[in-house]
């Protein structure tokens, strides 16, 4: 004490100034709480304006003590930092370098033991006055059996001019090398049913030994559950399991740590996810109902409906001079057919599913079959629009759309035919909302099946109890007739449609097969719409040619997917030479059930319907290696080309040698290649 | 040979948390309160009920009672006929272990009305819920349920040691609220935060 007073305040001053400036910040930039520390430094004590500093916490722990990182895992926290910065002066948030993976069994947390850098950009900007005062309070848990709460206030100081490295920098320097960067190489993340796997490109050769992923936020992944990674030659999978209860989260964003010659280096990834069906799940029944009933509205006005049912339209316009009983009965017939329709396809859709099979709304268009009999349909419906064919058989009743028909069950067939023809027309438009209907309990999708019909059928109910609302529409005359025949070119229109479809699925001259088949049923729709002018005699001369033209149209339908050359064949290198040596174009997947790169290479690209599509155009034979059991022939294979185990592609283009494919298949990646050819 | 069989069966339940998913059934269990009797879920349907993980020397959890702020939802669910069933999965010799007198000492002089203190030493009933923090909080209705869990509040992350709790969005209210007013609870699932639960390990 007498020590202090004999010291003018000055010089004191001075002193403390000088000890502040040559130790390089002061006793205020330290403090130890009960079980660590924190201490605030700085790259440099002296900086100018328009600079910008490193600032770091550095906390110092027991041994086998541990703080957290940024997401601190399944518990704890990470430390908090609450500037106290004078005017002109900013910090960033906190940078974390990368962190540990640190087990508390059964739970897993992230954070760092022992000792830990987290770090700040402090910009000193215009007016900043100098000497600064940075001022911090801190609060951290450190933790190891038990965790215990941290506190702590620490100053430090910096002063003008040029920078001077301090004795902290090299430290400084290494925590900034451990902050994660963006990942460069070519990445992919790809969402399966319990785990993500995410996929990136390395260096040929790397020495990697570890790979671990950290995420930025809770419920992506399940923490405490292994990550099992693949190790190719130029990539890498990893596979995460996904966290049990999910949250949603559109991206797959935290830091990927890869150890190669037992250094860690950390990178960022930010990937977006495709499928967020969380969304969807939480639509009430109430909301799907409301949709699934405006989708059955919008229906209406779809190419390969509107004609059928302005047509309908149009025999409500005639039949609205007659009595409104009437009416109201045929206007419910119809409705019931289309909901009976729409009942038996729902009751289809869910009994296919129960039994494991993965549907969707639009399932029929994967079958060619169905889809060259639709395209008939079409034409056929186009025909008979265009012509004047009045079909006087009873069943074929459905055919009929001149406004002579009063009777009930054509009202009902109407119903049934207009849910037909809308069924491929709703699989490009609809597909989610019944996407929706199918992952619901049987019962509730049955209900969203009804509100479809019922929003289907809804503009024909209002008309029939309401006739009218029908004196808004114009005055029924010559113009019918016009119109019904113009409707036959939408119909024709929908039929080329499903023309393309097909020509994806079947090769060209199974294609033009179908198109043959097509003008076949034109032509048969022509030769009735005669029969009705014409003599007894020839009348059943016309009949009997096109019944034989109908049933030559259905002999020349496709009868299974496109050509064997696109059916997978199993991989012998005998097959192989005979192939080569016959110059043709030949890709040999080498996979395995156990390989996880594999896995998403096929979910990506190699069971797609645009893969057969490209095996098919190029003319590709496609060769399967399966090497989940050991084969000695496969495995000396995979040895010609360097690699140990799979996946492997290779693409032979005849007696050329082997083109190796990157182990991240796209189809852009095999279209490229293949196209090297030329 | 055996012995291997043992480890991995050993490996199998020790490290294993089940998680439950939310609208699903609430897994039973029964345990032994700290007044000795038996409590079963089973039994208490009809009512809907809250649990709560604890540990008293947990730090997170000492805030929550140190500001009363766990005391309040307490009586908040308690003003709504709730069940309150506080269980302390801490293993013997562990952080937050208590016998059943110091359980209710720690009742009584924190003013906790918790209706139940179970103590999960072996932590059967955690596991089986997948606890993982203290405080972690479940809420499962009158038909046995589970409608929440997760956080008591929204004050988690970082910088909870500086945040007045008073301030934040409490998750279990509300839910118990919309639970009674039989609407949608907005947040069903939250991220629990506080300190790992002390299993035996």
């Amino acid at each position: 004490m007498h020590f202090f007073k004999n010291i003018s305040l000055n010089s004191y001053i001075l002193v403390v100034f000088l000890i502040t400036w040559s130790l390089e910040g002061s006793a205020e930039d330290y403090f130890q709480d009960s079980d660590s520390s924190v201490q605030i430094i700085s790259e440099s004590y002296k900086a100018n304006e328009n600079e910008i500093l490193l600032i770091g916490f550095k906390f110092i722990l027991e041994p086998g003590w541990h703080t957290y990182w940024a997401n601190p895992g399944d518990a704890g926290e990470g430390a908090t930092v609450i500037w106290n910065l004078p005017n002109n002066v900013s910090a960033s948030n906190i940078l974390w370098p990368g962190p540990e993976a640190i087990p508390v069994e059964p739970l897993m947390t992230f954070g760092y033991e022992d000792e830990a850098i987290i770090l700040s950009e402090l910009s000193i900007d215009k007016g900043a006055i100098f000497p600064i005062k940075l001022e911090a309070t801190v609060g951290w848990y450190t933790c190891k059996e038990i965790c215990v709460p941290q506190q702590a206030n620490i100053k430090t100081t910096i002063f003008k001019g040029e920078r001077v490295n301090s004795i902290y920098k090299d430290e400084i320097l290494r925590a900034q090398s451990n902050l994660p960067i963006p990942l460069k190489t070519q990445h992919r993340v790809k969402v399966f049913e319990n785990s993500f796997i995410l996929q990136f490109e390395v260096n040929n050769d790397a020495k990697i030994d570890d790979i671990y992923f950290f995420p930025e936020k809770y419920g992506l992944i399940n923490y405490s559950q292994t990550q099992k990674s693949e190790i190719n030659k130029s990539s890498i999978s990893l596979e995460i399991p996904k966290a049990e209860l999910s949250l949603q989260n559109n991206k797959f964003k935290g830091v990927l740590q890869i150890t190669e010659d037992s250094k860690k280096s950390f990178y960022s990834i930010d990937y977006p996810l495709e499928n967020s069906t969380a969304n969807i799940e939480t639509l009430s029944l109430g909301t799907a109902l409301l949709f699934a009933f405006l989708g059955g509205l919008i229906l209406n006005i779809m190419p390969c409906v509107f004609p059928i049912l302005s047509i309908k339209i149009l025999s409500f316009v005639e039949q609205s001079r007659g009595s409104s009983k009437e009416l109201i009965k045929h206007g419910v017939a119809f409705s019931v057919g289309v909901l009976l329709t729409f009942l038996t396809i729902a009751g289809v859709l869910i009994s296919l599913k129960a039994g494991g099979e993965a549907i969707g709304w639009g399932f029929q268009l994967q079958y060619p079959l169905v889809v060259s009999l639709l395209a008939y349909l079409f034409v056929a419906i186009g025909s008979v629009l265009i012509g004047n064919l009045v079909i006087v058989n009873s069943f074929a009743q459905v055919g009929q759309f001149t406004s002579t028909f009063n009777n009930l069950t054509g009202s009902f067939l109407t119903g049934v035919l207009a849910v037909i023809v809308a069924s491929p027309c709703t699989a490009p438009f609809m597909g989610s909302a019944i996407g929706i209907a199918l992952i619901q309990p049987s019962f509730t999708s049955l209900l969203i099946f009804i509100g479809l019909g019922f929003g289907f059928a809804f503009p024909y109910l209002i008309l029939s109890f309401n006739p009218k609302l029908m004196t808004f529409l114009p005055k029924p005359g010559k113009w019918m007739e016009t119109f019904k025949e113009f409707m036959a070119f939408p119909m024709w229109l929908s039929a080329l449609w499903l023309i393309w479809v097909l020509s994806s699925q079947i090769e060209s001259q199974s294609l033009i097969l179908v198109i043959l088949g097509c003008i076949l049923v034109g032509l048969s729709v022509w030769m009735l719409d005669k029969t009705q002018e014409a003599k007894a005699i020839n009348r059943f001369a016309l009949y009997f040619i096109s019944i034989i033209l109908v049933i030559l149209s259905i002999y020349l339908l496709p009868t299974s997917y496109g050509k064997e050359k696109s059916e997978i064949k199993e991989f012998s290198l005998s097959t192989l030479e005979e192939l080569r040596e016959a110059e043709e174009t030949i890709l040999v997947n080498f996979t395995a059930d156990w390989c996880i790169t594999c896995k998403v290479n096929e979910a990506v690209v190699l069971s797609s319907n645009n893969f057969k599509k490209i095996l098919i155009e190029g003319n590709i034979h496609y060769l399967l290696a399966d090497w989940t059991r050991k084969d000695e022939e496969i495995a000396n294979t995979l040895e010609r080309y360097g690699r140990t185990g799979v996946p492997l592609y290779l693409l032979f283009f005849g007696k050329e040698d082997a083109i190796i494919l990157p182990e991240l298949l796209t189809e852009e990646i095999l279209l490229t290649y293949l196209n090297k050819k030329e | 040979m055996k012995k291997r069989y043992l480890v991995v069966l050993l490996f199998l339940t020790q490290f294993t948390l089940a998680e439950v998913k939310n609208d699903s059934k609430a897994p039973l269990f029964t345990g032994i309160d700290s007044y000795g009797n038996k409590i079963s879920l089973e039994s208490l349907k009809g009512k809907n009920i809250i649990l709560e993980w604890t540990n008293h020397e947990c730090p997170f959890v000492a805030k929550h009672y140190k500001t009363g702020n766990m005391q309040s939802t307490q009586e908040f669910s308690a003003s709504k006929g709730a069940i309150w069933i506080t269980i302390i999965s801490s293993a013997e010799g562990t952080q937050g272990y208590v016998s059943s007198e110091e359980a209710n000492t720690l009742s009584s002089s924190r003013n906790a009305i918790p209706n139940h203190v179970i103590l999960d030493e072996e932590g059967v009933i955690g596991k089986l819920y997948g606890a993982k923090t203290t405080p972690h909080m479940y809420i499962i209705d009158k038909k046995g349920f589970l409608k929440y869990q997760g956080a008591i509040d929204d004050a988690g992350g970082r910088g909870f040691m500086f945040k007045d709790l008073s301030d934040a969005n409490n998750y279990v209210k509300s839910a118990l609220s919309q639970l009674q007013e039989k609407i949608e609870i907005s947040n069903k699932v939250t991220k629990p935060y506080g300190c790992s639960v002390k299993y035996k390990s």
